[in-house]
């Protein structure tokens, strides 16, 4: 990902409200968890696994801060169970930011798997998602999105795509 | 000792904590004997101790009590990592250790077998682990813990068994309704976004 792409990431999510972010990181999202970490307004949580971050969003969001979680499509297969029992099950929302492995113009023949499995199970969770490549894109996405985490009290996701990624 | 007994001997010294219950019999016990807005019963094995530190990190004025059981953490050993570093110190992170998958019809668990929960703790960064066998210990430990200003991690070594206590009647969305609005209450918050009203407005505007 580039430097200004990640930039306009972090700025939209602090525009969007968002205090708090959960990431696991990756080749692609190196320079966002960096910057992310290095943000004053943002508390930075970086997690062993997935499936933990979203547990920690949900922790943080009852009380009372605005969570985002950030990882590849990889890491969001891993965390579908808890997605289902702690966000989805009870109502709480968590803006998920997933990195789109194995989409178009992926070269790692190893990602297509994943790549292909990412948007039927975010469909199969109904999960409303917008994927985003175009830099001038993200900023209303990540605010849209956000304000339809919060309003439908569900996780809501923007898969990033190579256009975004590389 | 049970652990039923070791709920019942730290019940009386809670006030406004904030607790995290783990999947199984645990809720129903707590829930008897600490009745309050403040509990919330998480339905999923393994994000105990993660959500207890995201409750933890966004109200560090708040203390936290994870109930966490041995089959539960060794689905996340990583949280322990991430607990470490993020070093709350508003938490307190309970291990009940039956040696067991208990709901599940009781099957071993690893700590039946080499592993030791709070050896791993310790080599994921906490400072404060107190392993306990006695019910003196285990309340010893974690008042200790509830009054200092550090986070801790308390494994309790426990007989398998759940009390016979009337199932806790709350299901997840009404838990997370009066734990949101508690907090709320309680912290000044507004966590739960209001859908904006158009009754007002007048027509054809």
């Amino acid at each position: 990902m580039k430097r200004e792409v990640a930039a306009e990431i972090v700025d939209s999510l602090k525009e969007a409200g968002v205090d708090f972010v959960a990431t696991l990181t990756e080749a692609n999202l190196h320079d966002l968890v960096m910057a992310l970490g290095e943000d004053k307004e943002i508390h930075h949580v970086p997690v062993t696994r997935e499936e933990e971050g979203i547990g920690i969003c949900a922790g943080a969001y009852l009380g009372g801060k605005r969570p985002a979680m950030v990882m590849m499509n990889a890491g969001f297969l891993l965390s579908t169970n808890a997605l289902a029992t702690v966000c989805i099950h009870p109502g709480i929302p968590v803006l998920m930011l997933i990195g789109h492995s194995g989409g178009i113009g992926e070269e790692n023949a190893g990602h297509a798997t994943v790549g292909a499995l990412t948007e039927p199970v975010l469909q199969a969770m109904h999960i409303v998602y917008e994927k985003v490549g175009r830099l001038e894109d993200i900023r209303s996405t990540v605010r849209d999105s956000q304000i339809l985490a919060r309003s439908s009290r569900r996780p809501t996701a923007i898969v990033l795509n190579q256009q975004a990624l590389r | 000792m049970k652990r039923y007994d070791c709920l019942r001997a730290i019940a009386p010294h809670f006030g406004d904590e904030l607790v995290v219950t783990n999947l199984g019999a645990v809720r129903h016990e707590w829930q008897a004997l600490r009745p309050h807005h403040g509990n919330y019963h998480l339905q999923n094995l393994g994000l105990t101790s993660s959500m207890a530190l995201g409750l933890a990190l966004a109200l560090p004025q708040r203390k936290v009590v994870a109930f966490d059981g041995d089959g539960s953490l060794l689905l996340n050993l990583g949280s322990l990592a991430t607990i470490a570093n993020q070093n709350p110190r508003n938490l307190i992170h309970v291990v009940f250790d039956n040696e067991c998958y208990e709901s599940s019809r009781g099957a071993p668990t690893a700590t039946a077998g080499r592993a030791d929960l709070a050896a791993v703790a310790a080599g994921c960064g906490f400072a404060n682990v107190v392993t306990s066998k006695t019910l003196a210990e285990f309340e010893q430990g974690f008042l200790r813990a509830l009054s200092s200003n550090d986070l801790y991690f308390i494994l309790a070594k426990i007989e398998a068994g759940a009390a016979d206590v009337p199932a806790a009647a709350l299901d997840s969305q009404e838990n997370k309704y009066r734990f949101v609005r508690y907090i709320e209450r309680s912290e000044n918050l507004e966590i739960l976004t209001s859908t904006l009203s158009r009754a007002s407005e007048p027509r054809g505007k």
